[in-house]
């Protein structure tokens, strides 16, 4: 999980090209979308993709997307459960 | 022929409902469902969403031209047209897609060659039915995504009424494509089940494609006298994709278009929602019309779950079904409602409805929240009084910027004014200037181009200056995102688009961006016409600014993109070396002794014999020419040097004009958005009151109080004069 954790917020900070964030600065229990980091409803698609891309884990309405990108860990969580579902 | 009625003297359109007005008014009737998983292009994903394709036109040979859209789009003019011997002054069309479906298929199959590619533009479809029902007159086209066919409606209005055209065919047109197919799916704003406008469980909307033209006349008909008698824009200047929550920037442009009609909410019949079936959509536009309509909510519907979301074609689609409801006392049912969504807090009619009908608002609304409101009515015009064109205040220059491989203003300037090239492309950091990193994280080329324009034409301007309104130009939109969109959903087998390249690659994005930096809340327009995409945006900006001293950031770019670029512009293929950049200017107007103001003189074909004649008449005759002028900047795009010489030799043959020539392209390269850089030097030289020695081979040539004339030949024939009034 803390792998999964801390390649998740390497690739985010890649994809998303924020300026000044550093991986490290992700905390896992803060608020991950519309709080100070500055990650918005796009860059939610654009993870959903890399999501889907990278571990085969569909996240495709808004719904569920406000469940699971609440905070890192919640989607790490939720990464770890869909895909072990996925590879049974 | 100011503030006269405008009628509706011809009527074409195409859907998924049918072609022609009969076969759109059955399938309006019986509530006729068209959406079906039929695509032009192939799917490989194993789900195909349902879409609204035109069964009428064969949906294989995509990858030929003319493209689909240019198809949809003769085949709506035709049926406008079809009553008329002659044509029409002026086009004025809406598109987001243009050639980009037949782009697409032979990018694909990696296919090199650019004359299969010579479509591609937005304002070939224009340009196509100009040169078809021989239209010598302004050829617009309006790329506001969603509401491109609703503004082009509102532009085509306002150059009616100013006198600028007796008659103007006008409307929208787009074809089903892979771009906004697996772009909208990306932003998950497509519905799996097909669009459910206002339904509890909707997911999002249906992509659709068509086309429906309006031939506007000055004019009374025999048919009905039915008329456009109102039409308001607005932006949200709130975010890329989502409405604002509240509906604000909707009910802004429903006001306006009530206030232009002259008339009152409790004088709508009828409301054609935009509807789209997206949550947040069918939400803010509920609230806006439930607020703006609180004394009384007249029957309204939204058909796309009908016909699907036919995005730049809706607005003109809708303008047609708003007629068809009028003169057959009609109302629409918003088909595809199961169970009502009750945070709406209203009721859409459910089954078509028999009543008459004498005045229908219809909603359309766009990313960059680009709203636009139509009213069509069978009810006259009130008459009104406007001030004539010689005692109305010109647009005077508050601020400028141009941007070209030399740099920003004072680089481009330096290197201009003594003849050195300033072409070339300039490098990411310095074109992005001043501007914020966290701004342009996830913006390309042209939309940071366009806000570096923006930014430093308003630079140190008063508050109360500051623009209210945004006209943008570009020949070629944001080919870097529109390449990085397709690239990627090529290369990952259809699965992994880019929902950000999506957004950045519609035409408007850098007018959105522009409005949401400056809060700019006013009319947002974006125009694209080749060469003349900046003249285009000027003209929209005089219609658009004919009864109000709103501020407005009128600007042209294009970026150079190494695949794209050389595959459909012409001149850069010729061109020695690659190029891009532009121009933007704030323009207000007002009275202001000693400004210097600019004004587009003069937009028309380049084809007739009698076409240099027209650009002199309109510049006040050969007589005036030396007396107004001190110096021509005329912009010969490579592409077209032999035709633009030629009309060079007769203008200077028939105008006898004696002073400087100044051929730009050989400096500033060959790009769309040129001729706005070109405009701002102009205005740099009107304000120095001097054309620079090294641009003529010889001393500085004072102006004398004399303006400056930026020409554009080729395909048009362009004149904008900058001049101190």
């Amino acid at each position: 999980m803390e792998q999964l954790i801390s390649e998740l917020k390497t690739k985010i900070v890649d994809i998303l090209n924020l300026p000044d964030v550093k991986p490290e600065d992700i905390q896992e229990d803060a608020q991950l979308v519309g709080g100070e980091l500055g990650i918005d409803s796009i860059d939610v698609l654009e993870m959903v993709i890399m999501i889907e891309k990278d571990y085969g884990v569909a996240i495709n309405n808004k719904e569920l997307g406000a469940k699971v990108f609440a905070t890192l860990r919640t989607l790490a969580n939720y990464i770890q459960e869909k895909a072990s579902e996925l590879t049974n | 022929m100011t503030g006269g009625a405008v009628y509706i003297a011809g009527m074409g359109i195409i859907s998924s409902l049918g072609l022609g007005l009969d076969e759109t008014l059955d399938a309006l009737i019986t509530g006729k469902r068209a959406l079906t998983p039929a695509s032009p292009f192939p799917i490989l994903l194993p789900q195909h969403l349902p879409v609204g394709a035109v069964s009428a036109v064969s949906l294989e040979n995509a990858a030929e031209t003319p493209p689909r859209t240019h198809l949809l789009a003769r085949l709506a003019a035709d049926q406008a047209l079809a009553s008329c011997e002659e044509p029409p002054d002026a086009i004025v069309l809406g598109s987001t897609t243009g050639g980009i479906l037949t782009t697409e298929s032979l990018f694909e199959r990696k296919i090199v060659d650019p004359q299969r590619y010579g479509m591609h533009a937005l304002g070939s479809i224009a340009e196509d039915l100009a040169r078809r029902c021989g239209c010598t007159g302004p050829v617009v086209t309006v790329s506001t995504a969603c509401s491109s066919g609703a503004v082009a409606i509102k532009l085509a209005l306002a150059m009616l009424r100013c006198g600028l055209a007796r008659r103007v065919l006008a409307g929208g047109a787009d074809s089903l494509c892979r771009l906004t197919y697996f772009g909208f799916n990306a932003l998950q704003l497509i519905d799996p089940d097909g669009a459910r406008p206002l339904d509890r469980d909707r997911r999002g909307m249906s992509v659709a494609e068509g086309a429906a033209m309006l031939l506007l006349s000055l004019a009374p008909s025999d048919a009905g006298g039915l008329q456009v008698i109102g039409a308001g824009l607005s932006c949200d200047a709130y975010h890329a994709t989502t409405p604002h929550p509240e509906g604000a920037g909707a009910m802004a442009a429903m006001q306006a278009a009530l206030d232009d009609a002259g008339v009152a909410v409790s004088d709508i019949d009828y409301i054609n929602l935009h509807g789209t079936g997206t949550i947040d959509n069918d939400l803010s536009e509920a609230r806006a019309v439930k607020t703006l309509f609180a004394s009384g909510l007249p029957p309204a519907s939204s058909i796309k779950g009908a016909t699907g979301h036919p995005l730049a074609a809706a607005g003109a689609i809708e303008a047609v079904v708003a007629a068809l409801s009028i003169e057959h006392g009609l109302i629409p049912a918003n088909v595809g409602l199961g169970t009502i969504d009750p945070a709406l807090n209203m009721a859409p009619v459910t089954s078509p409805l028999k009543r008459p009908v004498s005045t229908v608002l219809s909603n359309s609304f766009g990313f960059g929240g680009n709203n636009a409101a139509l009213i069509v009515s069978k009810t006259a015009r009130r008459p009104e009084t406007s001030p004539s064109a010689s005692d109305r205040p010109g647009l005077t220059i508050v601020g400028r910027a141009c941007l070209t491989g030399a740099g920003l203003t004072d680089e481009t300037r330096r290197a201009f004014f003594v003849g050195h090239a300033c072409r070339g492309v300039l490098a990411g950091g310095a074109l992005a200037q001043g501007l914020a990193p966290r701004l342009i994280r996830r913006l390309k080329r042209l939309p940071q181009m366009a806000l570096s324009l923006a930014v430093h034409a308003c630079d140190g301007v008063d508050t109360e200056r500051m623009p209210v309104m945004v006209s943008f130009g570009t020949a070629w939109g944001a080919l870097s995102e529109t390449h990085g969109f397709l690239e990627r959903l090529i290369e990952t087998g259809q699965q992994y688009p880019s929902p950000t390249d999506f957004i950045g690659s519609v035409h408007n994005a850098p007018a959105g961006q522009i409005a949401m930096l400056l809060g700019a809340k006013g009319a947002n327009v974006t125009t694209s016409g080749g060469d003349y995409s900046f003249e285009q945006a000027l003209l929209a900006a005089d219609l658009l600014t004919r009864k109000t001293a709103d501020p407005i950031v009128v600007a042209a770019a294009d970026e150079h993109h190494p695949v794209f670029s050389p595959l459909f512009d012409a001149s850069v293929r010729l061109a020695d070396q690659p190029a891009d950049g532009g121009g933007g200017f704030l323009l207000q107007r007002r009275q202001a002794k000693g400004a210097t103001c600019i004004s587009l003189a003069h937009y028309g074909s380049g084809e007739p014999a009698d076409g240099v004649q027209a650009l002199i008449q309109a510049l006040g005759g050969a007589a005036a020419m030396d007396r107004r002028f001190g110096a021509v900047m005329v912009g010969l795009p490579v592409a077209r040097r032999k035709q633009a010489q030629r009309q060079l030799d007769s203008f200077l043959e028939l105008s006898r004009f004696r002073g400087a020539v100044i051929d730009y392209r050989r400096l500033t390269g060959e790009f769309g958005g040129a001729s706005a850089v070109a405009t701002v030097l102009a205005a740099e030289m009107v304000s120095q009151g001097s054309v620079p020695g090294p641009l003529v081979a010889g001393t500085d040539q004072a102006l004398n109080g004399k303006g400056v004339l930026v020409m554009g030949l080729g395909d048009f024939i362009t004149a904008t004069r900058v001049f101190v009034s």
